[in-house]
């Protein structure tokens, strides 16, 4: 499959995401990707290599992983095998301890890996809020892909205003 | 209030309950499955604390005290799963003074919580629960993953960890031949529709249960939307195709009807299938106005009183003396009635 942006190059990285109930789904080469800001924004929650980086921040739909072979949890002392095996996690520690096999089947089975939603508790809101303005900044980069400037504008505008109400909080 | 199944709800021609549940664990315990019997106690006990300063009332009911025929009858009425009945851990249920939520605790999660009401009632389900859940997230500390949301054991119920479902009463739909298609058609849309009873669209009783498949991604709001917009498309067809059953088949499908009241009124053995049967005859009369004496309030009740666990008791042991009490059940509620 070819790159949608710039029709050249073999596409491999795969974003998937859900605007108004339905699936937009964009094909990137590696350089259009680096260019189009998709790279550098992975989640912190552990430390892969770049191409690690991407594939959990783009929920890409890799079948087989192998790396997790070997990994248990020390928490509840799930293995990867077992995790493989039973699609079970053992507790809350292992959806990070596997975090790229998390990844991979959540967004086979989810139209999108980030929560969105209801969080109850005192740390409910600020999470909620960050998650909301993670969506908006993905919707962004779209729009500004898409040459759709107007809709950027307005997305940048949301996304400062939560920001803002967010207590300065930039970092999602 | 009351039990679901001695209620009526909106849509009860079709739509037999509502059921939401909302799957939680808490942080820095392992899971239920890897949790070890010290830990599943322990969760049992910090719930019962939480709940404990609530003004809404809960019953614990300790699960290892019961007899097998007890556990069953919960599943029977809904309030637990099959399989929290089976389960060898150390764990209870919490049922609330108005019948109306239950929470498991260390069933598949640290805390299953459901809300379940009579009729098509999404809303008033969610609601209830969705406080519930509040009040214990004060009180308790949950896993929340900062991408993910709520952490369940299985993956397909993390994020909301929310799935609504309905229960359908659809045989217009399976004798005109169209539920593969439809239920396909739904899958598509992420809902998941299988019967109640048995699988297939040979489900006994012509009972279904609509839920959604998709808990990530989407808010409860969104997900509550498209499945309650699916559901809505389907009970709408089959009260399209059942004033078209009643015009094609005419006398033919009244005398099939008025004939299963007529069974149920006056049988002196009655098998669960056959009931199964009957009473979804007895509500497609209903609902074509052929029978007026009843309403669903009294079928939902009438479901539930016969079957297995609720029939069986120290006298009450073999199939046959099963079978001969569910008749005399069923003949003491509709011939007084
Ligand atoms: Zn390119
Ligand atoms: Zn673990």
């Amino acid at each position: 499959m070819l790159c949608s942006h710039c029709n050249k190059r073999e596409a491999n990285f795969h974003y998937k995401q859900v605007n108004n109930g339905s699936y937009t789904e964009l094909h990137l080469c590696s350089d259009c990707a680096r260019e189009l800001g998709y790279l550098g924004a992975g989640e912190q929650s552990f430390s892969p290599g770049l191409e690690d980086m991407l594939n959990e921040f783009l929920g890409l739909t890799k079948q087989s992983q192998t790396a997790g072979k070997g990994i248990s949890c020390s928490c509840c002392g799930t293995t990867f095998a077992e995790f493989k095996k039973t699609g079970l996690a053992g507790c809350d520690k292992c959806y990070d301890v596997f975090a790229r096999d998390v990844e991979s089947v959540l967004s086979r089975i989810q139209p999108s890996t980030t929560h969105k939603g209801k969080i109850a508790g005192p740390k409910g809101e600020q999470i909620q809020r960050q998650n909301e303005i993670k969506e908006l900044k993905d919707k962004l980069r779209m729009a500004v892909m898409e040459e759709r400037y107007e809709d950027a504008a307005k997305l940048r505008d949301s996304i400062k205003k939560l920001e803002e109400n967010n207590g300065g909080e930039t970092n999602v | 209030m009351s039990e679901w199944f001695n209620d009526t709800g909106m849509q009860n021609d079709i739509v037999i309950s509502t059921r939401v549940r909302l799957a939680r664990n808490l942080k820095g315990i392992p899971f239920p499955h890897k949790a070890g019997e010290e830990n599943c106690r322990k969760v049992v006990a910090l719930v019962e604390e939480a709940l404990s300063a609530l003004n809404y009332k809960f019953t614990k009911v300790d699960l290892s005290q019961l007899t097998q025929t007890q556990r069953q009858a919960l599943v029977e009425e809904r309030y637990i799963s099959l399989n929290m009945a089976e389960c060898k851990r150390p764990g209870a249920v919490f049922i609330s003074e108005d019948k109306t939520v239950s929470i498991m605790v260390n069933e598949e999660d640290h805390l299953r919580m459901q809300s379940i009401f009579a009729g098509y009632e999404s809303q008033k389900a969610y609601d209830i629960i969705s406080k519930v859940d509040s009040y214990l997230a004060e009180k308790l500390e949950y896993a929340v993953h900062p991408k993910y949301g709520y952490l369940t054991s299985c993956l397909t119920n993390a994020g909301t960890g929310m799935r609504t479902s309905y229960m359908l009463h659809l045989p217009a739909i399976v004798n005109a031949g169209i539920a593969e298609n439809l239920f396909a058609a739904a899958g598509k849309l992420g809902i998941t529709v299988r019967g109640m009873y048995g699988e297939g669209t040979k489900a006994g009783g012509y009972l279904f249960q609509i839920s959604n498949q998709i808990t990530m991604g989407r808010s409860e709001e969104e997900i509550m939307t498209n499945l309650s917009k699916v559901a809505e498309n389907i009970i709408a067809k089959e009260r399209e195709l059942r004033t078209k059953m009643h015009k094609q088949k005419g006398v033919v499908m009244e005398d099939q009807i008025m004939r299963s009241l007529g069974v149920l009124r006056s049988a002196r053995l009655m098998q669960s299938k056959e009931l199964l049967t009957l009473l979804s005859n007895i509500r497609l009369g209903i609902s074509l106005g052929l029978i007026t004496e009843l309403d669903s309030k009294t079928l939902n009740s009438l479901m539930i009183e016969t079957s297995p666990a609720h029939v069986t008791n120290e006298n009450i042991t073999t199939a046959m003396e099963r079978d001969i009490e569910r008749a005399r059940i069923i003949r003491e509620k509709l011939v007084k009635g």
